[in-house]
């Protein structure tokens, strides 16, 4: 009876997980093959989407701005975050909770409403549209994350050793650089690689906020727009990539599970 | 709070005030705006409230409708997933874990148009039942209909849907639950009446988190839904990028949040009720 059940609810454990990755499976597949459809029967496998795909100015131009913008807001948030939760981590328990649920608000909104108040808010201060409002806007939503992951690793810091530091002469300044980062660094380079994460991935608040030019996933947006060219698996496959890799690489640095 | 954290803090501070209360707060005052000749004129009217509620009512009641549905569905199977992964997955379940963070933060439109190539008329599905001669026509059912809405966002905010779940499973302790099977207790009492009120904060978290996501989105009834499947936010986008009406698409989207934590509230009310005591 148990055996049937346990059994039961592996298999439908099993069945979520492919339900989870098939269609990006599926994306990754016919990215690599040589269909002018996205459909079976898959006739060779072949790079020439990639190769279409390289050939052409606009998608590296694309790529470009895509780093650019994740890069600048992996740096910036991991910094502000980091601080606020190195902060937090030093208040009561309750108070850093509300300030944890106050921060984190706005990821709990649809990013369209982010997106439009963003767009108008900009226009009326007549701040002029481009990667760096992207990246404000980007800001935002990846904030909270960095501040949740490296809060939690806070969370049971032992402080022992920074106020050994300070007993024997260092400065606050001295003592986090040599005490308190090296214990934390990993973490922080793992908040870093969620925020870029997210801001690579991000398609709506970055198609309200910035004005001309592209990223990756406006890019590939404007393609599907327009006609379903297999080229898009091939720009998936690339956004997926950077995206998952930049994952699994910040899960094993902060083992942070959720 | 020390000078020194008041300091560490600020950076934070200063993001979320200025690019996120700001701009938010901004919106809320520009709803009650109106526009003339294509230009913002400041006012205080209702009107654009109203208009919301004559003109975008349909689209409005089929957003929330279709929202709930996603975020029982979505919420239903997280809270599966996560029981699997807490209770049944043994060492299996960091595994599962680790799947679902790594689909969560990559891929929002790669999910979708995967979604759309799967389910189109010339997609994935047909040509594999066409292939496998189960069909002889592909089938158009797939695709343009709010059901295919349904499948894509759940898919998208499935993750989304565990983790908050699945953290609240992680407080049930193991030793309550052999307390109360020591006791007496039979399966699914010990699944009411220990597990079930431990993780509701999750699970209402879950629920409210995915509602207000699906009934947002714009992107999914656009690429999935066809022409007679427009949300609420389809209309919103619409009065920013063609309209440039933006006191409305203001007001449509504050109209939309509330009915959204309206829903939320009322859902939650239902499931007090309905649980057993």
């Amino acid at each position: 009876m148990t055996a049937v059940s346990n059994a039961l609810w592996r298999a439908f454990g099993a069945l979520v997980v492919a339900l989870m990755l098939t269609p990006l499976a599926l994306v990754v597949l016919f990215s690599f093959t040589d269909n002018a459809l996205t459909n079976f029967p898959i006739e060779r496998f072949s790079t020439r989407w990639f190769r279409t795909l390289f050939e052409r100015a606009e998608f590296w131009k694309a790529f470009g701005n895509s780093l650019t913008i994740a890069g600048s807001v992996a740096v910036i948030s991991s910094v502000v975050g980091t601080l606020a939760a190195l902060a937090l981590a030093r208040l009561g328990e309750r108070l850093a909770n509300a300030a944890l649920v106050t921060l984190c608000f706005p990821v709990m909104l649809p990013a369209l409403v982010i997106g439009i108040a963003l767009l108008v808010f900009f226009n009326k201060t007549g701040v002029p549209f481009s990667l760096a409002t992207v990246i404000l806007g980007h800001l935002v939503i990846t904030q909270p994350f960095v501040i949740l992951i490296v809060y939690a690793r806070m969370v049971g810091f032992d402080y022992a050793a920074v106020d050994s530091a300070r007993d024997l002469g260092a400065s606050p300044w001295v003592a986090f650089w040599t005490v308190t980062f090296p214990m934390v660094s990993t973490t922080v380079i793992g908040a870093a690689l969620i925020a870029m994460a997210i801001s690579l991935d991000d398609f709506i608040i970055t198609f309200f906020t910035i004005g001309g030019g592209n990223t990756l996933p406006t890019y590939i947006w404007g393609k599907v727009r327009t006609y379903l060219d297999p080229s898009i698996n091939a720009i998936g496959t690339i956004l997926l990539a950077l995206t998952i890799a930049s994952t699994v690489l910040a899960l094993r640095l902060s083992r942070y599970r959720g | 709070m020390r000078p020194r954290q008041a300091a560490m803090l600020a950076p934070a501070a200063a993001v979320f005030a200025v690019l996120f209360v700001a701009p938010f707060a901004f919106l809320f005052v520009v709803s009650f705006w109106r526009v003339k000749t294509f230009k913002l004129r400041p006012d205080f009217t209702f009107d654009n409230y109203a208009d919301t509620f004559t003109k975008y009512l349909e689209p409005l009641v089929f957003t929330m409708a279709i929202g709930f549905a996603i975020a029982t569905l979505t919420t239903a199977l997280a809270f599966a997933f996560a029981y699997v992964i807490r209770f049944k997955a043994g060492r299996h379940g960091n595994a599962l874990l680790v799947v679902t963070l790594v689909t969560l933060f990559g891929g929002y439109l790669v999910k979708i148009y995967a979604w759309k190539t799967i389910l189109g008329t010339e997609g994935i599905l047909n040509s594999a039942l066409l292939a496998l001669g189960l069909v002889r026509e592909p089938l158009t059912i797939f695709i343009y209909n709010p059901g295919a809405v349904v499948v894509t966002l759940t898919h998208f905010l499935l993750p989304l849907a565990v983790l908050p779940i699945y953290g609240s499973l992680r407080g049930v302790r193991d030793i309550t639950l052999e307390a109360a099977r020591d006791l007496g207790a039979r399966p699914a009492r010990v699944f009411l009446d220990v597990v079930l009120p431990q993780c509701l904060p999750g699970v209402t978290a879950a629920f409210a988190f995915c509602f207000l996501i699906a009934a947002g989105d714009y992107v999914t009834p656009r690429y999935v839904g066809g022409p007679y499947t427009s949300m609420i936010g389809n209309f919103i986008e619409g009065q920013f990028s063609l309209k440039f009406d933006w006191p409305s698409g203001a007001a449509m989207a504050f109209t939309m949040l509330g009915a959204c934590l309206a829903c939320v509230a009322v859902s939650r009310a239902l499931l007090g009720l309905a649980r057993p005591r």
